[in-house]
């Protein structure tokens, strides 16, 4: 009998071991808040993060002193950006980052980076533009409507539905306004450029171009400018060069067609301060003045035997900023060239840096 | 919380002392001594039918995670998961089942969340050099699951019912039938759960605002799992014969249908009612085999099939009501399988065997609906099928009883590709036989060929990757000491070495979508401790503790991508270095009590292996306790168990922004009629 007391005593003792070792210890990170005061101008990056693991963040990089802060939204309001950071617009001291598959866009103070509201009932939003303070449109994919929003209550007023688009293959993308009409690319499986009449929430006039156009830009003289992909090889879309289109957006024509080779995958149109030269990636980083009639024989910036993810030009000099994310599941690196094309400074952002933002 | 553990584990040490019922069998001791010809060398982790059976709601993705080293990455409760062993992907995890490949041919990987344990009655964990044998391309190592007859005489019938938490409800039944050459058998588990379980988001707040839309507070919301149900059929039906004169035939067919909503990320600010996302399958898996047995010499010839659709369904509604397609695509697979092999013992000390394994795969995948440019309608997807071969040789010496060796030679032909020989040799040799000391080593070089969807996915399948490879050597010693009706103690610790080159990675491409490269070498190394120990304290008291240990570091050797690249000479993402569990069950007469425990260190989620606030998931423990107590009456066997998972409620993550569920419980009743 006493031998089974002490058996049961022993029992009871690693019993109680195993327990007392096992007892959970997670450390989980509470998001603190940090207080920011930024008042200089400077640049912003999305960086898009991997598409549903939820951890796009947001960067900021001050030209002045060459500092870099990382991780700002979730510092400033401890919590996290969210799930693919696509574009982000500032407009009178308000910052609005679409978060794509978050179903999200946030606004924040451009000083604080605080949260001043959101907002939702989006279907996977990719950019916002402003046509006034109570109206704005948010280009979408896999919807074949444009949300209405109204900034100032945060809510979904309305939605204007593309023609020859189902909710599967819908595909709206980059847009830019000449008065009453907004222009707006339809990229994925898509080949158009659509006109809306900023009025009356309608689709006036759509124009076709190559397959899949990829961003669109308006320089100094009223002209647009759209790059295509060219699809893939074996896509039932079509597979072809991808060519840089110059469109008049006042007559809704293409005045020029600059015809890349097939294979090439020029991305990211953008405009220098003056919006007079125009930028591109395909490879290399490109640049050419918006009169020309040939795209220039060098680039401007040579590739680093990557491929280049965004790009963006400073409004006030002219600097030229590249972003390379690397094997997409790091930190990205974004690299600062001069007008001229030399290397200023290199910094790490965030995991797939894709947008800027000029503050 | 620890107080209350130890009054719950002191309560039933009470209620167990007053309890007074028929013994339950605990774990059978493997009596040690033999070791058979065809695992000379051979380093594996065999899972017992006591482990397999131990929970009807258990996948064989939670088995492993408490019961081996094996990495298992879980995207949430009834939700992929997949293994990897000693720092590889999943994809380099071979898997058989009776004896035919289950890995999908287009992703490379299996579902373990899709395997129910109750479905197995045989698992082997092969890994590295050991896996060579069964199959080709485990560059991390191979699982070989099977069934077999139950060994009953005339009919004989189980049923379980278990009900938990989260509206979960598993029902299991199993029919028998046995006489002295037949063996019939029917199994049926049906999982439904709502699984809305609650958890606080850490990643997102709510705003609280005033009438002017200024907010005015914020909190971290308690939420719960949004859009995470699941339904899942299983039934296998197994027909043996055996002549009693040496030939063996059988039938095994394994049915799933499975229908499960994808749960929303803890960074979703959508409606879950305004979203559909569901992943629905309906496989058949079918294997006829028939062995012939000779005292020297045995051969056996097995062919099968397999299909599977496959449904994922991203739908939204966009206000008037009706749920519209976003994204609908459909696979399906069309498997044949044909497999022979031998074995031919020369003597007491040679062994040679082989075995030719044939797979015709036909897959159709069907990825987006679009409109075309002339108009009308198209489908991006494609349409392909592929032919794999694989041979392999084997002869095996043992000239002492305390020495083997083994050679194995394999070759696989993937379409029109052949790879190089793939060699495996190994080693094994009794140290001491005082203690039973056992030193086994092996080496091996090996290959995977690109998936179908690496190949050929549209868009981004890239036709011209090459096959990955790698050599492995690893070294194991154990040891197994014991006292019949006693004790036993048993260990070891194993050394592995691999090297994986030409490692494909999805990455993105500057159109958008993701396209695969070989982009990577990585050398994966570290260390295996595993230990068992089966006490028989008294003789009603017992008592058995299994534990393992692994040290994995997983190495990115690679040259840099670009020169930013701060990946080369870091650890993997989402390959922790350190993981270990422990499975205590205590039994006394007709109660038994379980307790397991397992432990993960910190993961990166970047490869980069960044501190940064989402560039880690926290390290984490975790417990899950059981109480079991059997009744035996004149009609039938009874037992009743309860189980508590996550005994301390605690908030973790396996992957980033796929919340896990906290404390939950579940009751079972089984049932067994005594005819």
């Amino acid at each position: 009998m006493s031998s089974l007391r002490h058996n049961i005593q022993l029992v009871v003792a690693i019993m109680v071991l195993l327990l007392t070792t096992a007892t959970g210890c997670m450390r989980w990170e509470y998001g603190t808040m940090e207080e920011f005061r930024v008042t200089e101008s400077g640049l912003l990056i999305c960086n898009e993060g991997n598409f549903q693991y939820g951890n796009a963040s947001l960067s900021y990089y001050d030209p002045e002193t060459k500092s870099v802060e990382n991780e700002l939204f979730y510092r400033a309001n401890g919590m996290k950006l969210g799930d693919v950071a696509q574009s982000m617009v500032i407009r009178n001291g308000v910052g609005w980052i679409v978060v794509n598959n978050s179903h999200v866009i946030f606004a924040i103070d451009m000083e604080t980076f605080r949260e001043v509201g959101r907002i939702t009932n989006l279907t996977s939003p990719r950019y916002i533009h402003f046509i006034s303070d109570t109206k704005a449109y948010v280009t979408q994919i896999w919807d074949n409507r444009i949300f209405i929003v109204n900034p100032k209550t945060y809510t979904v007023t309305g939605h204007i539905t593309c023609p020859n688009m189902t909710m599967e293959s819908g595909s709206t993308e980059q847009m830019v306004q000449l008065g009453d009409y907004l222009y707006v690319n339809c990229w994925s499986y898509q080949n158009r450029i659509l006109k809306i009449d900023t009025r009356t929430d309608t689709i006036v006039d759509s124009l076709t171009v190559g397959i899949q156009p990829t961003s669109l830009v308006m320089d100094c003289n009223n002209k647009l400018w759209t790059v295509t992909d060219g699809g893939y090889a074996g896509s039932p879309y079509g597979y072809e060069a991808p060519s840089l289109y110059c469109i008049d957006a006042e007559s809704f024509t293409i005045e020029k067609q600059f015809l890349f080779k097939l294979g090439d995958a020029p991305s990211e149109v953008q405009l220098n301060g003056d919006k007079n030269t125009l930028y591109w990636i395909n490879d290399d980083i490109w640049a050419m003045d918006v009169t020309a009639d040939r795209v220039p024989v060098r680039p401007i910036v040579e590739s680093r035997g990557t491929k280049f993810y965004g790009l963006t030009v400073s409004p006030t000099n002219g600097d030229i900023y590249v972003a390379d994310a690397i094997d997409y599941q790091q930190q990205g690196i974004v690299y600062r060239y001069t007008a001229a094309g030399e290397l200023v400074d290199e910094f790490y952002v965030g995991i797939i840096p894709g947008a800027f933002c000029w503050k | 919380m620890r107080r209350l553990v130890v009054i719950l584990a002191l309560l039933f040490v009470v209620v167990a002392a007053t309890a007074e019922e028929r013994t339950v069998a605990i774990r059978e001791v493997t009596v040690l001594g033999h070791r058979p010809m065809k695992e000379i060398g051979v380093q594996q982790t065999k899972l017992d039918s006591v482990t397999l059976k131990e929970n009807v709601a258990l996948s064989l993705a939670d088995v492993l995670s408490f019961n081996s080293s094996i990495f298992v990455k879980s995207y949430g409760r009834a939700t992929l998961s997949t293994v990897s062993f000693r720092g590889t992907s999943p994809s380099h995890t071979q898997v058989s089942w009776n004896g035919m490949k289950i890995n999908n041919p287009m992703l490379g990987m299996t579902d373990f969340s899709m395997i129910p344990s109750y479905f197995i009655d045989d698992a082997s964990l092969l890994a590295g050099t050991s896996s060579v044998n069964e199959s080709g391309g485990g560059l991390g190592g191979a699982v070989k699951l099977s069934t077999r007859p139950a060994e009953n005489r005339g009919f004989g019938l189980q049923f379980i019912q278990g009900v938990g938490s989260f509206k979960t409800f598993d029902e299991f039944l199993r029919l028998t039938y046995g006489s002295e050459r037949w063996q019939v058998s029917t199994r049926a588990v049906y999982m439904c759960s709502a699984n809305d379980y609650k958890y606080r988001n850490h990643d997102k707040k709510e705003n609280i605002y005033d009438e002017e839309m200024n907010i005015v507070g914020q909190y971290f919301p308690i939420e719960r799992n949004r859009s995470g149900a699941y339904r899942d059929l299983h039934i296998l039906q197994e027909v043996y014969y055996n002549t009693l004169r040496g030939d063996r035939f059988s039938l095994n067919a394994w049915y799933i249908g499975s229908n499960r909503e994808l749960a929303m990320l803890t960074t979703d600010y959508g409606e879950g009612t305004d979203f559909d996302n569901r992943q629905r399958e309906q496989t058949l898996r079918a294997v006829l085999g028939w062995d012939h047995l000779r005292s020297n010499w045995r051969t056996g010839v097995k062919a099968g099939y397999i299909y599977s659709w496959m449904a994922y369904d991203y739908k939204r509604d966009p206000g008037n009501g009706i749920m519209t397609s976003m994204t609908r695509s459909r696979s399906n697979i069309n498997t044949l399988y044909l497999q022979g092999d031998g074995e031919y013992h020369l003597s007491d000390k040679w062994l040679f065997t082989a075995n030719i394994a044939a797979y015709q795969h036909f897959v159709l995948s069907r990825d987006k609906n679009i409109i075309l440019q002339q108009g009308g309608t198209g489908i991006v997807g494609y349409d392909k099928a592929r032919v794999e071969l694989s041979g392999v040789v084997s002869a095996k010496y043992r000239p002492i009883e305390r020495f083997g060796v083994a050679l194995t030679l394999r070759e696989e032909m993937f379409g029109n590709e052949f790879t190089p020989l793939i060699p495996a040799l190994f080693l094994d040799g009794v140290l001491s036989k005082r203690g039973s000391v056992i030193l086994k080593a092996s080496v091996s070089r090996n290959y995977r060929f690109p998936t179908l969807n690496d190949r050929y996915f549209l868009p981004g399948g890239n036709p011209d990757l090459r096959p990955e490879s790698g050599f492995t050597y690893d070294a194991e010693l154990s040891f197994k000491v014991g006292k019949a009706e006693r004790y036993s103690l048993s260990g070891s610790a194993a050394w592995f070495e691999s090297y994986i080159d030409d490692w494909i990675q999805w990455l993105p491409t500057t159109k958008g979508f993701f396209s695969p490269r070989n982009v990577k070498r990585v050398h994966s190394y570290g260390v295996n401790l595993k230990a068992n120990l089966t006490v028989d304290i008294t003789k009603d008291w017992k008592l058995a503790l299994d534990g393992t240990f692994a040290w994995t570091p997983s190495i990115n050797i690679g040259e840099k991508i670009s020169a930013g690249d701060q990946s080369v000479g870091k650890q993997l993402p989402y390959v922790p270095r350190l993981t270990s569990n422990v499975v205590g069950r205590l039994s006394y007469r007709s109660w038994a009590f379980l307790y397991k425990w397992c432990y993960y260190s910190t993961r990166y989620t970047m490869s980069s292996n960044d501190i940064s606030l989402s560039g880690t998931l926290p390290p984490y423990f975790m417990s899950n306790i059981s109480l079991e107590k059997s009744f035996d009456f004149r009609w039938a066997d009874l037992s009743l168990k309860g189980t508590i998972n996550n005994l301390f409620n605690e908030e973790y993550l396996s992957v980033l922004a796929r919340p896990m569920p906290g404390i939950n419980f579940e009751l079972f009743l089984s049932i067994r009629p005594k005819w």
